[in-house]
């Protein structure tokens, strides 16, 4: 519940921030985990949660999206791909539940960007923008008052930057490092938070 | 990591509510902030929580592990406790999976022990098929995957997998909740907190070999003398592309008596200057 | 005894041919003949109708149309008992994708699924193959309207305009000669008719001898619509064949 995950619906993109911290007891473990994972093209998925549960529940509806594609010769809608996931998540909720809150992203050509918002108790809801973990009682009202779905990237990234210096300088629990990627029309990619870095955005490589 | 000392002011913030009701007609100049902080997540009726055992298991030891740039530096103390009794001065707490990969132990040693050897069949049986050798991260994995199907039935392991491959040195944290981090500075144990202390002061990635094994054992060595789980022998591995190298196995208590001498004589020599 | 190579569906001959499936195939090119043709805003499907008895107390409109979901229909050509259980497992697969993904299954995926099975009776002994095959009609956000159609083995195919069941390939030459990209519903459903009538053992093409569904789209509806026999009178008028309801009669 330290972790902390924001996803932000713009003009023609969605943007997913996710902290970089991995903790074990007091011990700060790393502060370069990648918590946003590419499913495919055109959907980011953001994770928080007990550690274990995130990587291998995000993979494996990253894998079962990859096997949809190969028998069908076609991405899933981030709005198939959502009620998916949500339906994987409620069915391991009575056996063994995962402990993850995600956020879901994509891009799709006819509707453009989505956000699905989904916890634990696998709810979920298609938003304008949402944020979990403790930081998310810190930045709802800040994505309340500024965020709007005319934004273009840039304010987009400025609406995100006054939620991470929130939660940086109010949580208790210090999240030095956040990871922000973005999935729009051209596909997915890391971009910088720092306003001079930002024009060279760069292509995401991450593995498929 | 668990906040319930957050949930304090939540039991005060309900107790003052008797209180405004009392005086609901009076201005409140002041109130604590409403914030209703939740649990984390709510298990009940979930899952059982046997799970829970496996924390109370303090992984008494201390092991590390980082990549510098001429390889990987593996330090371990060893320790073995039960409760209060040590009952082994002299475990191996490094096993070589294969010539090219080292696996820490902490936690429960017949755990690490087996699902460690288990993990060096394995990836002999992936040599036998495949023609080539495991990648560090594909290792790793398997063995996180094992961690991971068997979370809750009360596995302790906190263990480092680490190695050379077609891509460089690699290393991995792997522990019994599931997690599988990729870094390049790791300590493990209960004394890995004071083994952080000296590790994250004196690394950096251009240490000579010598200096990194001496970091790693001086690591080691600090974190078995405030921890009382963690003495013994202290064990340096170095790990280079062609594979590893075991470089010391020295007592603990000569390590102790030889710091000791150092630091008189530094302080010695300051007080000539 | 020396044994045969039809004996089981999953054993090959030396030829290198499954006889059981081609038997299967052999059984469905003497139904009654069903056909569908896509169109530039819809997909006709027509079947012929080869019980009719003033005795035979049915109200239903179609024997051989059946709607597989909101955005897709079927006809079927052979044993039509062996094609309600092919149609059973359509639509719960359907259903299945629309509970799983909360969208409508696209059209392939749906025909993939049907084939799936099929192919099943080909290989995994016990059992014979179904002994039917399918036209699919159905609109889907990707790749619009498609028609489709799948034989006992397991294949399937898109097509622009395709015939199955009794003398299908005579059927199929003239779809070859007429069909046109730019064809509206009206036209063919006209040149359905006009297959019909010259491929159908019967004299004079008749309302209750015909079967006829239409899907097309209004907005963003998917329409499927099971036309009655007077819809199909007018059209069998348009098309300018000539009814001779007192003949029949007559006889």
């Amino acid at each position: 519940m330290s972790d902390c995950v924001i996803g932000i619906v713009g003009k023609d993109y969605v943007l997913l921030a996710a902290d970089a911290t991995a903790a074990f007891s007091i011990i700060l473990m790393k502060d370069n985990e990648d918590k946003i994972l590419k499913l495919d093209d055109n959907k980011l998925l953001a994770a928080s949660g007990e550690a274990g549960d995130r990587v291998q529940f995000t993979e494996y509806i990253q894998k079962n999206l990859s096997l949809y594609k190969f028998r069908n010769d076609r991405a899933l809608s981030t709005h198939g791909a959502a009620h998916f996931l949500r339906g994987e998540l409620a069915t391991a909720l009575r056996k063994n539940p995962y402990q993850v809150n995600m956020l879901l992203a994509g891009y799709d050509k006819e509707i453009g960007g989505s956000l699905y918002y989904v916890d634990y108790l696998a709810s979920m809801q298609k938003v304008p923008f949402g944020a979990h973990g403790y930081g998310s009682y810190f930045v709802w009202s800040i994505l309340d008052k500024y965020a709007h779905l005319d934004m273009d990237l840039d304010e987009g990234i400025d609406v995100l930057n006054k939620c991470i210096a929130e939660v940086q300088k109010r949580l208790l629990l210090s999240t030095p490092r956040f990871i922000v990627k973005v999935v729009d029309k051209n596909g997915t990619r890391e971009v910088s938070l720092d306003n001079s870095e930002r024009a060279k955005i760069q292509q995401d490589k991450m593995d498929a | 990591m668990s906040l319930s000392f957050l949930d304090k002011s939540y039991n005060a913030f309900h107790d003052d509510q008797s209180f405004e009701e009392a005086n609901s007609n009076t201005l409140t100049l002041y109130k604590e902030p409403g914030l209703v902080v939740p649990p984390t997540f709510n298990n009940a009726g979930f899952r059982d929580q046997s799970h829970e055992i496996a924390k109370k298991f303090a992984k008494g030891t201390t092991t590390l592990g980082f990549v510098f740039n001429k390889g990987i530096v593996i330090a371990v103390d060893s320790r073995a406790s039960m409760g209060n009794y040590i009952s082994s001065q002299n475990v191996k707490k490094v096993i070589e999976i294969n010539p090219y990969l080292l696996g820490t132990m902490a936690g429960g040693a017949a755990d690490c022990q087996f699902w460690e050897r288990y993990l060096g069949m394995q990836c002999r049986l992936y040599e036998l098929r495949n023609k080539r050798r495991i990648t560090v991260s594909a290792a790793s994995k398997l063995l996180v995957n094992i961690m991971y199907s068997y979370k809750g039935y009360g596995l302790s392991m906190g263990t480092m997998v680490a190695g050379w491959d077609h891509t460089g040195p690699n290393l991995f944290m792997v522990d019994n909740d599931g997690t599988r981090l990729k870094g390049n500075r790791f300590s493990v144990g209960s004394g890995s907190m004071f083994a952080y202390g000296v590790l994250d002061s004196g690394y950096r990635p251009d240490l000579t070999e010598e200096q990194a094994c001496e970091l790693g054992r001086r690591a080691i060595y600090h974190a078995t003398h405030r921890d009382s789980m963690s003495g013994g022998i202290i064990n340096v591995y170095l790990i280079r592309e062609d594979g590893w190298h075991k470089i010391s196995s020295t007592d603990m208590d000569h390590l102790h008596w030889n710091y000791v001498e150092d630091k008189k004589k530094e302080i010695a020599d300051r007080n000539k200057l | 005894m020396a044994r045969r190579y039809d004996g089981r569906t999953t054993t090959f001959s030396p030829e290198g041919r499954l006889y059981q499936v081609e038997y299967a195939m052999e059984a469905i090119s003497h139904a009654g003949t069903s056909l569908g043709i896509l169109s530039k805003d819809g997909i006709v499907l027509a079947a012929e109708k080869k019980i009719i008895s003033k005795l035979l107390d049915s109200d239903k409109k179609a024997e051989k149309m059946y709607k597989l979901d909101g955005h897709i229909a079927c006809s079927v050509a052979g044993i039509t008992a062996d094609a309600n259980i092919l149609i059973q497992y359509a639509r719960l697969a359907a259903q299945r994708y629309h509970f799983q993904y909360q969208e409508p299954i696209p059209v392939e995926n749906l025909v993939k699924m049907l084939c799936d099975t099929k192919q099943g009776y080909t290989q995994f002994g016990g059992q014979r193959p179904f002994g039917v095959s399918l036209l699919y009609a159905g609109w889907d956000p990707y790749f619009g309207f498609q028609l489709y159609h799948s034989d006992p083995s397991g294949n399937y195919g898109g097509w622009k305009a395709t015939a199955i069941g009794a003398n299908f390939q005579g059927a199929q030459s003239i779809l070859k000669q007429d069909w046109r990209d730019d064809l509206t519903i009206q036209e063919a459903s006209l040149l359905a008719i006009k297959v019909m009538s010259k491929t159908m053992d019967s004299t004079s093409l008749s309302p209750e001898k015909l079967e006829f569904a239409v899907i097309k789209k209004e907005g963003d509806q998917v329409i499927y619509t099971v036309l009655d026999e007077k819809d199909v009178e007018k059209l069998l008028k348009e098309a300018d064949i000539k009814i001779s309801q007192e003949e029949q009669e007559g006889n």
